[in-house]
């Protein structure tokens, strides 16, 4: 049992080669012509032709170099795929590389034109691996069609394979009539070489049942055919048998024999070698493609590295205009914010404007009206010669004037000043000459209150301002101070040192005073006291706002002492150092 | 001591009027009064001499006056201290005025002590020799011909050819011209400095005679006769002045 075990194993190599053969064999002359046909529109491609050429002239290395060559170059193809992946499946085949010729024939889809051969080659593959079970299948499904329409596959050899199937599935009854069936067409066809290989099948498929008697005849017939040929693989599989056979017979000297005579047969068959430099070619091929592939795909990373740098550098552009957009956008935001407040703030002086003309206006038509209603009387007394009251009477219409001219002067540097109109020049002044310039105007005055006005400015003081504009600042001072005296009151005029660079004019009256709130109110940045504390006196307050204005304009500072009752200092501080520029 | 001529250009007669009473009334001599370009040209040309120009920017609505003071700037040596006399607070005005320099103004309306601080102003800058009328340490101005001196509210000059020495008293100089004999104050070193030192030259430490007064020099007694019996005494530090009298006769 031991030694037919062994046998039996044997046997499936043996028997694969027999199929493989005969098959081989008989399509060469339909076959490829049908190959030659199907290819003909692609022998453009330089690569196919060469493979389709060493195909046909059965150089199956040459034919897997160019085929692959054609597969890595061009692929777009089906049908030139399906072509190329057949030759090498083929190839494969021949060269006895089942997995590399059965992943080549999986690949080849189905509306191949030679599918047929395709199935049959895969059913013979997965014979030779014995997966019976799956050539059975593949076989079963091209046995209905006749030979014609398997471009020249012999019927017998599917037979003979569905018989091999069965046998190994041991399936005995049927394996037997399909060997036996083929065994009819090869004796009919009169293929020896076949008929070789299909007697081996056939004993052997009796010798495993122990129909020792069966199957002897047909290893002996086998035999004797091979003697007749000089195909290698059959003649050493026929000694083989033999040779088994004999020993199982315990005819040792013929077993011997047979054995010596299948070691002969065998070593012309072992061209192995040959099939490792195939494989050692293959795999350098491929190693060179892989390697054109590796350059390509670094040629594409470069491609793309530039591509991501040309979109590296357009995102960046694309930032720097969303940014200047933004920055534009902001500007147009900030400008529109300013033009805002900048009307708000146009409202406000518009209507300070308004509210500074009502009063102005109102007061002049006052002194105004004053002075036509005295005129009228001064007529009246003139011409009873009353002297004495005209006297009286033009001394108070000239102070009417003399009020309503600094108002109109006071709105004059006004205008002016808001107009920037003005010449104004920062120069180097001595104090005490510009005060007793201005108080010059107010001796009359003076002299009519009773007050007594004191420069004690020291001649050395000296400031840095626009003298117009100072001046300006003094007349309104000293006028209020005036205004705000009682007869025998004293205005004194001096300055002091408190800041460091600074010099403090003071002007100081021994007057009526302010309460805490009007002293606020007069620092307050409008134009218009909103209350006057002294109903008698007139004022629009806009003489202290054009003080304020000026002083700011000659870089100096103005602060208010006063208590209520007792006095007023108004102080300016100017600078002592020439401002920058 | 003589009164400063005044010229003034100044087409209201109003104004003029009123410039003519403060300036007389302050001692200043006024030797005209121009109403129009060609009028104030011509009488500032004419033989008597004019000593300060008062002008008003705007004759008969054209600006006039700044082209007097260009005109007569044109000629240095013939130029003389001017004020300008202005209503207009406009800045272009004042701009184009300014740039004939010196410049002076005086704002319409005005009193008395700001016509007179203008002048004083005027004559300062026009000589360079700022902060003079307005200290206490010094009251004249030293022009080529005249000592411009400050007595009281107005100005006086002095012909600098009259005075025959010169006497320093600590920070007083003593000035003898053949008429009179007054004090001025300005110090020595500025004096040295601002006279024509061809003609003033110093004899001593506290003198400075006028070369051209002197009449005699009395070598034994360290004396210098003076025209008009004024004698200086002579230093030996400073007897080099022999040597130039003789150069010079």
């Amino acid at each position: 049992m031991n030694v037919r075990g062994h046998f039996h194993v044997f046997l499936c190599f043996f028997l694969i080669s027999v199929a493989f053969y005969a098959q081989e064999k008989e399509t060469t002359s339909y076959f490829d012509n049908e190959v030659k046909r199907v290819s003909n529109g692609y022998l453009k491609e330089s690569a196919f032709a060469k493979a389709h050429t060493y195909f046909l002239q059965k150089e199956w290395d040459s034919t897997l170099v160019y085929s692959m060559e054609q597969l890595t170059t061009n692929v777009d193809d089906k049908a030139l795929k399906d072509l190329c992946l057949f030759f090498r499946g083929y190839a494969f085949k021949e060269k006895g590389l089942l997995n590399e010729s059965k992943t080549a024939f999986l690949g080849i889809s189905e509306d191949f034109t030679f599918y047929n051969q395709v199935k049959l080659k895969l059913g013979t593959i997965l014979l030779e691996e014995q997966d019976y079970k799956n050539a059975l299948t593949y076989f079963k499904e091209i046995e209905q069609y006749s030979t014609d329409e398997l471009l020249g596959i012999q019927k017998d050899n599917i037979e003979e394979n569905i018989g091999l199937c069965y046998m190994h599935l041991e399936q005995f009854d049927k394996a037997e009539s399909y060997l036996n069936r083929s065994i009819a067409l090869k004796e009919a066809r009169k293929d020896t070489l076949s008929l070789i290989g299909s007697y081996g099948n056939i004993a052997n498929l009796y010798y495993v049942q122990y129909k020792d008697t069966l199957a002897i005849p047909y290893f002996e017939k086998a035999y004797t055919l091979s003697k007749g040929i000089k195909h290698f693989p059959s003649k050493s599989d026929a000694t083989f048998n033999m040779a088994i056979v004999e020993e199982n017979r315990e005819n040792m000297a013929a077993a011997l024999m047979y054995r010596k005579e299948y070691e002969q047969w065998k070593d012309s068959l072992n061209d192995q070698n040959k099939v490792y430099e195939v494989a050692q070619m293959e795999k350098e091929f491929a190693v060179k493609q892989k390697q054109k592939e590796v350059s390509l795909l670094e040629a594409e990373n470069k491609i793309k590295e530039a591509q991501k740098d040309g979109l590296l550098y357009s995102s960046i552009i694309l930032l720097a205009l969303l940014g200047t957009g933004v920055y534009f956008y902001r500007e147009k935001v900030k400008t529109n914010k300013i033009i805002v407040a900048q009307k708000e703030n146009l409202d406000e002086l518009n209507a300070t404007k308004d509210k500074l003309f009502s009063i102005v206006s109102h007061d002049l038509r006052s002194s105004v009206h004053a002075l036509k209603a005295s005129n009228s009387d001064l007529v009246d007394h003139l011409e009873a010669k009353n002297l004495e009251k005209v006297n009286t009477l033009l001394h108070s219409n000239s102070a009417i004037v003399n009020g309503a001219y600094n108002l109109l002067d006071n709105l004059l540097n006004w205008a002016l000043l808001q107009t920037k109109q003005s010449y104004f020049e920062i120069t180097e002044l001595r104090l005490f000459f510009i005060v007793e310039q201005v108080a010059h105007n107010y001796k009359a005055l003076l002299l009519e209150k009773k007050i007594h006005l004191e420069n004690a400015v020291l001649k050395s003081d000296k400031v840095y301002a626009d003298q117009e504009s100072l001046k300006i600042i003094l007349r309104n001072i000293i006028d209020n101070a005036i205004k705000f005296s009682n007869p025998e009151d004293t205005i004194k005029i001096y300055t002091q040192a408190t800041r460091e660079g600074y010099c403090d004019l003071v002007i100081e009256d021994t007057g009526i005073g302010m309460s805490e709130a009007t002293r606020q109110n007069l620092l307050k940045e409008t134009i218009v006291t909103s209350e006057k504390e002294n109903k008698e006196i007139i004022g629009s307050g806009l003489g202290m706002q054009l003080c304020k204005s000026m002083i700011k304009k000659n870089h100096g500072e103005f602060f208010i002492e006063s208590t209520l009752g007792k006095g007023t200092k108004m102080i300016v501080s100017l600078a002592k150092i020439a401002p920058n520029g | 001591m003589d009164k400063i001529n005044v010229l003034i250009i100044e087409d209201t007669l109003a104004q003029s009027d009123t410039l003519v009473h403060a300036l007389e009334e302050n001692n200043y001599a006024v030797v005209g009064v121009a109403t129009t370009l060609t009028e104030a040209l011509s009488l500032f040309y004419s033989s008597q001499k004019v000593d300060l120009v008062i002008i008003d920017i705007f004759l008969h609505g054209v600006p006039d006056g700044i082209a007097f003071a260009e005109t007569i700037n044109a000629v240095p040596n013939a130029s003389k201290p001017f004020v300008f006399l202005t209503s207009s607070t406009d800045r272009q005005i004042f701009e184009r005025a300014k740039l004939t320099q010196p410049f002076s103004y005086l704002l319409k309306p005005f009193n008395e002590l700001e016509l007179l601080y203008a002048i004083e102003m005027a004559v300062e800058k026009f000589y360079a020799q700022q902060d003079v009328f307005f200290g206490d340490e010094e009251d004249t101005v030293i022009s080529e011909e005249y000592l411009f001196i400050k007595k009281g509210k107005s100005l006086k000059k002095v012909q600098i050819t009259d005075i025959i020495y010169i006497e320093v008293e600590e920070k007083y100089c003593n000035i003898i011209t053949e008429k009179e004999k007054f004090v001025i104050l300005i110090s020595l070193t500025k004096i040295l400095k601002l006279l024509d030192n061809t003609i003033f030259c110093r004899t001593h430490r506290n003198y400075i005679a006028n070369l051209e007064k002197i009449e005699e020099i009395i070598l034994a007694d360290n004396l210098i006769l003076l025209s008009g019996n004024h004698k200086v005494t002579l230093s030996d530090t400073y007897k080099d002045i022999v040597k130039r009298m003789r150069t010079l006769r």
